[in-house]
């Protein structure tokens, strides 16, 4: 049997870490999943002007200041991309790369997802589109498959793909890195949209269709309605109560992916409301 | 209970008044976590609607002939009509409403 944590905190931005280190104060076990780096939106702010007590501070020193606050408490960060958080009732299944954790309560503070889904990309989901070649990609063996390249970690499911499928589409988008392999072919169109009919069965770039059996769209941040099967969003946002909590029981949401105002004073505001809603939940079960 | 579909045959499930076919595989995570929900609801649904597990890998033809492109796919029949069908992992009340709602 799996370690099953009290409490699971998804982000290491202001949000994730205030949570992590009220529910270590309360006693909790915890498992804080994230980039060890922490936040990137710690590190690329200049100055900042208005967090209390740490006056024109650069993001550099404040995510200085953050780890060494989690060091002083013997808190660890689990290094990982959370895949996906499962209700199952009374605990919640947290999948990371190969590994699935065992949780009593999530505290969700993975921040804000950027970017527009491309047309075609919603309507196809489930029909030819899917956000998962390690859990999709088998379907597809034999066939061609494409992968659009958002992310860091697309070149290794690019890879993965290139074992079971004859031909592999890849378009690398920005700074993804480029996958090696004999069956896959390297595309630099700019994907535009997901055509079909019934089902995805081509990419559309400026230079015209490709055509795929299955079309995989891996970005470095989920919608949160995609990372937590049934949870309730309002816009781009998780839909809370002033104590954190979403409609899932045992489920809370905070900074910035419960909304605006981006700040991160709120942040870490919000990521104590929601670590103290927590340890009360798991008092009442 | 829910019954394993063997070797493509998935005559029982067209035949009763409503039955739930659960498409999945062992290597697919969300199926996995799927599993217990499903068991869970066919106890809670007894009576009412037969469920079944269809492995898309010992069962191609019907994951073929049900278009089933990504997994878990859950498909709803009612008298062997299909009457709706659901992609993904869903919590155990939102997938008791999703087939509630189908059975009508
Ligand atoms: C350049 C810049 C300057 C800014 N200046 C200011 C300022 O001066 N004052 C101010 O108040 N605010 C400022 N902000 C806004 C501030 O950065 C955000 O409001 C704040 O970082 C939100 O904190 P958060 O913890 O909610 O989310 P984030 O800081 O975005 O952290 C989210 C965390 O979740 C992780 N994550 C996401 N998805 C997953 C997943 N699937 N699995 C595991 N981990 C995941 C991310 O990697 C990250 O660690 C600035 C932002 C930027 C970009």
């Amino acid at each position: 049997m799996p370690q099953r944590y009290d409490i699971a905190i998804i982000g290491t931005g202001p949000a994730g870490i205030s949570a992590a280190i009220t529910a270590a104060v309360r006693g909790k076990t915890i498992l804080l999943l994230g980039p060890a780096a922490l936040s990137e939106k710690l590190s690329r702010a200049e100055k900042i002007e208005n967090y209390p007590g740490l006056p024109a501070i650069s993001g550099a020193d404040f995510a200085r200041a953050l780890s060494a606050h989690l060091d002083s408490l013997g808190i660890r960060i689990t290094d990982g991309r959370v895949g996906a958080v499962y209700a199952m009732g009374d605990w919640f299944g947290i999948q990371a790369g190969e590994t699935t954790y065992e949780a009593s309560a999530v505290i969700l503070a993975c921040g804000v997802a950027q970017g527009k889904p491309l047309p075609g990309e919603e309507e196809f989901l489930g029909r030819g589109v899917s956000y998962c070649a390690t859990c999709d990609g088998r379907l597809y063996r034999g066939k061609t498959a494409a992968v659009l390249a958002y992310c860091a970690e697309a070149a290794k499911e690019a890879e993965f793909l290139a074992t079971l499928c004859a031909r592999v589409l890849y378009f690398p988008v920005g700074r993804a890195p480029i996958p090696r392999a004999e069956n896959i072919e390297v595309i630099r169109e700019l994907p535009r949209a997901i055509a079909g009919e019934g089902k995805a069965n081509a990419v559309l770039t400026d230079a015209g269709a490709r055509e795929a059996d299955g079309i995989f769209v891996l970005r470095d941040a989920v919608l949160p309605e995609r990372l937590v099967p049934g949870l309730a969003t309002e816009g781009e946002r998780v839909a809370v109560d002033l104590s954190m909590r979403t409609n899932l029981p045992g489920l809370f949401a905070c900074g910035d992916a419960a909304g605006r105002p981006y700040q991160y004073v709120k942040a870490a505001g919000q990521g104590n409301t929601a670590a103290l809603s927590a340890v009360e939940y798991l008092s009442k079960r | 209970m829910v019954t394993k579909i063997e070797n493509e045959k998935m005559e029982k499930a067209l035949e009763a008044k409503a039955a739930v076919v659960d498409f999945s595989a062992t290597w697919c995570g969300p199926c996995r976590m799927l599993a217990p929900v499903m068991e869970e609801l066919s106890e809670e649904l007894k009576g009412k609607v037969d469920f079944y597990n269809a492995d898309t890998d010992e069962n191609p033809q019907l994951a073929g002939k049900y278009n089933i492109y990504s997994i878990p796919a859950v498909l709803v029949f009612k008298d062997g009509q299909l009457v709706g069908s659901s992609v993904g992992f869903r919590p155990k009340a939102d997938m008791k409403a999703f087939i509630e709602s189908k059975l009508g």
